[in-house]
């Protein structure tokens, strides 16, 4: 069996493995696996990072981190997406270090904000990308109840966990729960026709 | 679309799932719920484009280079030190192989940029790349034919840990008493005994009702020796006695 031959074997099973058997076989040391992984899922963790830092240079040092310590990341693929938690991981990130070089380049009295501040100061409506989200996608959203947006932006845009929100907004866990998981069925059943 | 809709409570599951929140109670019963219906997965996909779809997450290519860079640092993370002295210097190395690339190609310049066309120094550069490169991780597949043609085992193996990896897909899941047998097949001369068909039972494992594995387990120290390594096979064999090597070998790498 010639090399050449054993990977390509390697690289076609690869391609039919899940996130999560990917995910364990990259923890166990198989580049290949983080490079299936990379090759899913590269241009959203970029896309995220760009989107924030807005600044290619950054961008694709943040990408090289987050694929890096992927392995050692607290992602539990039974419990959820993989998409989801690099989404979240790497907006958070991105914040974090943009949060970091602000405050290397400001004076330092001005102290940063607290992020329950910054998000009692954004409204649920106010998706900070509002403008860029088709008529499509607006029509959806605007189905949605308040409650059900605002869960949603704090789950996956803002990366605050159940536990946080409950505790944020005053409200039990399971009501949490139920309004994210609802919203976005809701949605799904919205936008079935408008996407692919 | 023909395909039936799933009820409204796999769908609230299935979007638990994409949230990335589902209980450890919900995640067993989702997974089984995976297995016994593969077409919930393309179900979690188009959940996943709506969340990402309606926050705006937008996808753009990285630079080609990137992946080059990210798997090259990750695959010398994963290589251990092997010998005890230049220890304190690889951890180094790996901790910044970033700068052990750029290290490796300002080094190339600079032979270069100086007009040597030093052969020796050539080679040192190679070989300082060449110690510290991931290319000693063995990747065996294995293949099989009728009835276990879409059937695919990948053994990864460390020779210098002998840390081993078998990643295996659509294998038939086995009755009750059966298992799967890993025999490393060697040549008569290997300092190793085998059993009367030249191999060595290198390890036993069962997949799950989808027919996956992923099974870690170490492998014998043969490994560190691929070149005395013919085959590898896997055979179906009785859990109480799979040394006894009665099976025929289903899948193995090419002869």
């Amino acid at each position: 069996m010639s090399a050449d031959q054993s990977g390509n074997r390697a690289r076609a099973s690869m391609n039919q493995a899940t996130d999560a058997e990917l995910f364990q076989a990259a923890k166990a040391g198989q580049t290949a696996a983080l490079g299936e992984l990379y090759d899913r899922h590269a241009s959203l963790v970029y896309g995220a990072a760009l989107k924030v830092l807005n600044r290619p240079q950054e961008a694709e040092d943040l990408t090289q981190d987050i694929f890096l310590k992927l392995t050692k990341a607290s992602y539990d693929p039974r419990r959820g997406s993989l998409r989801t938690f690099l989404a979240i991981l790497t907006r958070s990130r991105a914040i974090d270090r943009l949060r970091s070089y602000t405050i290397a380049a400001q004076a330092v009295e001005r102290s940063q904000p607290a992020k329950a501040e910054e998000i009692a100061t954004n409204p649920p409506l106010e998706y900070a990308h509002q403008s860029e989200q088709s008529q499509e996608v607006q029509t959806a959203l605007a189905q949605l109840s308040i409650e059900q947006q605002q869960v949603l932006q704090l789950a996956y845009y803002d990366g605050l966990s159940q536990s946080q929100i409950a505790e944020f907004l005053q409200i039990p866990l399971g009501t949490v729960k139920a309004r994210a998981r609802r919203g976005l069925l809701k949605l799904r059943q919205t936008l079935t026709n408008s996407i692919g | 679309m023909a395909r039936s809709m799933p009820s409204e409570q796999v769908q609230l599951l299935i979007a638990g799932y994409v949230l990335g929140e589902l209980e450890p109670e919900e995640a067993a019963e989702f997974e089984q719920l995976l297995q016994r219906d593969p077409a919930i997965a393309q179900e979690i996909a188009e959940m996943q484009k709506v969340l990402e779809v309606s926050h705006g997450i937008e996808e753009t290519p990285p630079p080609a280079h990137l992946r080059e860079a990210i798997l090259t640092a990750y695959a010398a993370e994963q290589v251990p030190p092997i010998q005890a002295a230049p220890a304190p210097q690889r951890r180094r190395l790996q901790r910044i192989s970033w700068s052990r690339w750029a290290g490796g190609v300002a080094a190339a310049a600079l032979i270069v940029g100086l007009g040597i066309n030093n052969y020796r120094l050539w080679r040192q550069v190679q070989t300082l790349e060449a110690t510290t490169s991931p290319a000693s991780i063995v990747t065996y597949s294995l293949t099989g034919g009728q009835p276990t043609q879409t059937a695919s085992v990948s053994l990864t193996v460390n020779p210098n840990t002998l840390e081993a990896e078998l990643l295996a897909q659509n294998l038939p899941p086995l009755p009750p008493g059966k298992v799967y047998a890993l025999w490393t097949v060697l040549p008569e001369n290997a300092p190793v005994t085998v059993d009367d068909k030249s191999a060595v039972l290198t390890e036993t494992f069962s997949v799950d009702p989808a027919g996956k594995v992923v099974h870690r387990f170490t492998v014998p120290p043969i490994y560190r020796s691929q070149e005395l390594i013919r085959r590898v096979a896997i055979s179906v064999e009785d859990a109480a006695a799979p040394q006894a090597h009665r099976g025929t070998p289903i899948l193995s790498t090419k002869l």
